[in-house]
């Protein structure tokens, strides 16, 4: 096992790695940026080291100073959360050639799966179900045109290099289609450096279904399970929940045993994410692979007792996972994650500022990962995330009743917070009665 | 929080330069200093249970808390003699996390000793990161006053590594 870990983030996933790591005997080194020097990672870490200035590209993007921090502190592995470096292929080699051991998966996988049209088409490969659609890159207006004639519309133009929804545009006919190609190229490139884009069918109300991979360097690969990720606003999750009310037992099965082959076809070792669209009829559809750990891991370890990050790094020493052998995950219970971001409820505009009083809820089956504590000031450089209130319950019905009992015991006072949106999402009959699909938030919006 | 020292610090710069006023952030803790008339008005970040700021040294002559201000005597840095070594000195800082390396190999002299007089862009130490070795240089001209890290020592990034008093 690792002696002493550098953990390239920030926050509350800086804490979370933080907990994993002293709970096996590891020593960690945080990394802060000039506006962090009083964040809670840094106080709870073994060693901190400043590595620049507030702009993440000064600090906690910028590879060198990482990768100094973790030679001037006797680092023997770096965990990059999640964002920031997490899923940069060159960051994990850099890492490796410097004889250090990166907290993730292969280079390979990474770069494999950060690349949307090679990963559609090697897990395809895999027999994987991807949506009709191009496969590969589409590099002409009428190739694109004849395409969609043949799977037919609603299609989607995505950015190659792109993910968080940017480079994203949607066509319902011929006409669309047509303004909508050199759009989505011009929009790609000025995101992400890379004009490709590809096609797909567009599903309609289609869910948010992802599984949880781990696999290790001793060839076991296994799924924990699902999460359900339907309500998002702009693509960024603001619920989570497993399991999903969507999936029966056999579909379970079906799906998870996909997710597994799609981290087989890339080599994949470590946690990872496969995330699928569910269509209303039932089909499923892969979507792309998250190659790090996620925001919303703790809805898995709350139902299935498994402890992912502390697998990390199990899994990343060559070690074999400790997750028990059983005939089936059969998650227990129902849990759920509310993202609490300092936003405006309303505009949804950030809102940095000093937290003057906190309270966080606790009681059966509440779990809080935070990084805050009164007095802290939510700097305006970083994202928005405060606190992941995470509830378990016997069941959904019980999991909703003690996310509502909590939101109203959280007090969060200094900062504006999507609090006041989670509790009107929580009362939502749509909500209720696990009626969800990725365009819930609007349709919950509009209504008012 | 800042340092007493550091507060008269910056007063004294705000009074040589002339200019109208200074505004510092660090640790949570802001500073802003005016002149003239100088005013010194220090936002403590606020503690659970505890009042809007918490003053935190309490020298005679300068008020050092939530939202008063007070106007230092010239004489302020005459009462503090401690501040006497860093007033008017200039502090060239690490733009890099690294290993500080005083000479370009461990056999040869190092760039500079404390009383060596430097020019702006003099290349005054190393700072190794991923073992490429970027020289540092001298933003000021003056005299080397002070060496703030002992040779081959981890420095992180905005770390003090020379005291120069500015020519």
């Amino acid at each position: 096992m690792f002696r002493r870990v550098l953990i390239a983030n920030r926050g509350e996933i800086a804490v979370r790695i933080i907990a994993a790591c002293r709970e096996l005997g590891i020593e960690t080194v945080a990394i802060h940026s000039e506006a962090d020097r009083s964040c809670l990672h840094v106080e709870l870490a073994d060693r901190a080291v400043c590595v620049g200035g507030p702009y993440p590209s000064s600090s906690y993007l910028n590879i060198t100073s990482v990768i100094a921090a973790a030679e001037i502190t006797g680092a023997d592995a770096i965990h990059p959360g999640y964002g920031f470096l997490a899923e940069n292929a060159r960051f994990a080699e850099i890492v490796a050639e410097c004889g250090l051991t990166f907290i993730g998966p292969s280079a390979a996988a990474i770069r494999l799966m950060g690349n949307k049209s090679e990963a559609r088409r090697a897990v395809q490969a895999s027999g994987v179900p991807v949506l009709p659609g191009s496969d590969g890159p589409v590099t002409g207006r009428n190739e694109a045109l004849e395409l969609a004639e043949v799977i037919g519309y609603p299609v989607i133009l995505k950015a190659s290099s792109g993910g968080g929804g940017r480079g994203m545009r949607l066509a319902a006919d011929s006409r669309e289609l047509r303004g909508a190609f050199d759009a989505a190229r011009m929009e790609a490139e000025k995101a992400f450096g890379d004009p490709t884009v590809y096609l797909e069918k567009y599903l309609v109300r289609p869910r948010h279904i992802e599984f949880q991979v781990l696999a290790d360097g001793h060839g076991r690969v296994i799924h924990l399970g699902e999460r359900e990720c339907s309500i998002q606003r702009r693509h960024q999750k603001l619920m989570e929940e497993a399991p999903s009310p969507a999936l029966t037992a056999e579909l379970r099965s079906t799906m998870g045993a996909a997710a597994i082959a799609a981290a087989r076809a890339a080599a994949y070792v470590n946690a990872g994410t496969v995330e699928f669209l569910l269509s209303a009829e039932g089909g499923f559809y892969f979507m792309e692979m998250n190659t790090r750990i996620q925001v919303e891991h703790p809805v898995t370890e709350m139902v299935t007792n498994v402890d992912l990050v502390r697998e990390q790094l199990v899994i990343a020493a060559g070690e074999r996972m400790t997750v028990p052998k059983r005939k089936s995950l059969a998650s227990n219970g129902h849990a759920i994650e509310l993202r609490i971001n300092a936003e405006d409820p309303e505009t949804f505009a950030p809102s940095p500022g000093t937290i003057r009083h906190l309270v966080l809820p606790g009681g059966p089956g509440v779990r809080v990962d935070t990084h805050l504590y009164a007095g802290y000031t939510v700097p305006p450089y970083y994202d928005s995330l405060l606190a992941k209130l995470v509830v378990h319950g016997r069941d959904r019905d019980e999991a909703i009743v003690r996310a509502r009992r909590a939101l109203d015991m959280l007090r969060i006072e200094g900062v504006k917070t999507s609090i006041s949106l989670h509790r009107k999402i929580l009362d939502e009959d749509d909500f209720q009665r696990g009626d969800l699909d990725t365009h819930f938030m609007e349709r919950f919006l509009v209504r008012g | 929080m800042f340092k007493f020292q550091e507060i008269c610090e910056l007063i004294r710069l705000v009074g040589e330069s002339g200019i109208a006023a200074v505004e510092v952030e660090h640790a949570g803790s802001r500073l802003r200093i005016e002149g003239p008339p100088r005013t010194v008005i220090m936002e403590a970040p606020a503690v659970a249970g505890v009042g809007p700021a918490v003053p935190v040294t309490r020298p005679a002559s300068v008020v050092v808390s939530g939202t008063t201000s007070a106007s230092p005597s010239p004489g302020v840095s005459a009462e503090a003699p401690e501040t006497e070594d860093e007033a008017g000195l200039h502090f060239v800082t690490s733009p890099i996390v690294g290993t500080f390396y005083r000479a370009p190999s461990p056999d040869a002299d190092p760039y500079v000793k404390v009383g060596d007089s430097v020019t702006k862009g003099q290349v005054l130490c190393i700072v190794e990161a991923m073992k490429l070795m970027n020289e540092i240089e001298s933003d000021m001209s003056g005299t080397i006053v002070k060496v703030l890290s002992d040779n081959a020592q981890p420095v992180e990034f905005g770390q003090r590594l020379f005291a120069i008093r500015p020519a």
